[in-house]
């Protein structure tokens, strides 16, 4: 990494960029796609960034290619191009992290923040998570209410409650044991179905299957599946594509956790 | 009766689209906005399903509300709208449909097919995929038509 002074790359100088600025303001560039890709962002929002950002710290353009699991990026300056590739690999959905890089981006774009500062507040950005319990305990809850308003009874609310705050609780312990999600997935969902299938032997509550039902939601894979189709729309074909893949592969490990759960315990029945 | 649907509706709607922001790692300070557009989206649909309009077009237009939700106040919070709009959309998931046409589909597999199983499959599985349709394109309808060529923030 060449030392460059940070008067290469300040926005204001009307001079063309030293190669080695150049070099620096590519791999700030492709950096701010790689977190955005990392935490969950959608494709758009990935390119859009790190173009703005090229753009305004002084390269001429900077063209993008965003792939399921890597990126391209080249910065044309004076007729000269720099052309990286980074590797992405899934940190988990953060939209802390997205929201940081967005806002120093804005930062840059209202000129109080120059290339220096930009990659030392990249630097400095570190994933915000909520307690793992407090979490479990939403998700509980959030689970209940959709258990609710599919019009359960209480008692049954009160069954997905404690069914999917202990199965949130494993899916993020075992998330942070870097098991494949696929893995986690269908194992979360046994568990919760077990749990939730419980209800019917002790005879709590008139309305077992919404229980069954309700208490797996929180594996919906909500965001590949809206950010899949989002990407479609906007003409991100081939990311669209994996993430929807994606969502499937996901959906179909705890179909099968599911499946499991009902055979062992012969939980069979419609809601 | 209307009136309590549409109090059940957005106090059980607001509780898991912040329970899903949690998850996501939206941090605090934005989780009202979760909440809002949750019980935004849920309530306008109840609302326009009780007026007479199918599930599908009801989620396609109350996902498109929550979206401008989301894009008004990201211009307030300075943060992309996806970034809690998704959460916000979660309430309107067709989860128990989704449900139904798995034990359905997998009650044929098991048991072999009755006309009952494969129309509840059929009847489930298209209403999921509609309403999860709907979802999608109804958050992307501000980038589709307002800010085709400017970014949001």
């Amino acid at each position: 990494m060449s030392s460059t002074p940070p008067s290469d790359l300040d926005p204001a100088s009307a001079t063309p960029l030293t190669e080695g600025a150049q070099r620096e303001l590519t791999r700030l560039c492709i950096q701010t796609g790689l977190l955005l890709m990392q935490h969950g962002a959608e494709s758009a929002l990935i390119e859009n960034l790190s173009r703005r950002l090229g753009e305004t710290l002084g390269v001429d353009r900077v063209e993008m290619g965003v792939f399921a699991n890597s990126l391209v990026l080249t910065t044309l300056s004076e007729r000269h191009c720099i052309t990286t590739v980074r590797r992405s690999e899934d940190r988990g959905i953060n939209m802390h992290v997205v929201i940081e890089v967005q806002r120093a981006l804005l930062a840059v774009e209202a000129g109080t923040l120059d290339a220096d500062g930009y990659r030392a507040r990249l630097e400095a950005i570190r994933p915000f998570h909520y307690p793992r319990p407090l979490t479990s305990l939403a998700i509980g809850l959030s689970c209940a209410s959709f258990a609710r308003l599919a019009h359960a009874d209480w008692t049954g609310c009160g069954v997905v409650l404690v069914a999917s705050s202990v199965a949130m609780f494993l899916r993020l312990h075992v998330a942070r044991l870097h098991f494949s999600p696929v893995v986690n997935f269908f194992f979360t969902a046994f568990v919760a179905t077990s749990l939730a299938g419980l209800s019917e032997p002790l005879k709590l509550g008139g309305t077992p299957k919404l229980a069954l039902a309700a208490c797996v939601l929180l594996l919906v894979p909500g965001f590949p599946l809206i950010n899949g189709v989002s990407d479609m729309v906007k003409g991100y074909m081939s990311t669209g594509l994996a993430r929807l893949a994606y969502a499937t592969i996901l959906s179909a490990a705890s179909c099968a956790g599911i499946i499991l759960a009902m055979t062992l315990w012969n939980l069979w029945g419609l809601p | 009766m209307i009136a309590l649907g549409l109090l059940e509706n957005v106090f059980f709607a607001a509780i898991p689209a912040v329970g899903f922001g949690m998850a996501f790692n939206v941090p605090a300070r934005i989780l009202g906005w979760c909440a809002l557009g949750g019980a935004l989206g849920r309530g306008l649909r109840f609302l326009l399903v009780e007026a007479g309009l199918p599930v599908p077009w009801a989620t396609l237009l109350a996902a498109a509300a929550v979206s401008w939700l989301g894009v008004w106040a990201a211009q307030r919070l300075h943060a992309h709208p996806k970034v809690f709009t998704v959460a916000a959309v979660i309430p309107m998931v067709p989860g128990v449909p989704m449900y139904t046409t798995l034990i359905a589909l997998s009650q044929i597999q098991r048991e072999g097919i009755t006309n009952e199983r494969l129309a509840t499959a059929l009847t489930s599985g298209l209403n999921a995929s509609f309403i999860v349709a709907a979802l999608a394109v109804g958050l992307a309808v501000p980038g589709l038509f307002v800010f085709r060529k400017r970014p949001v923030v």
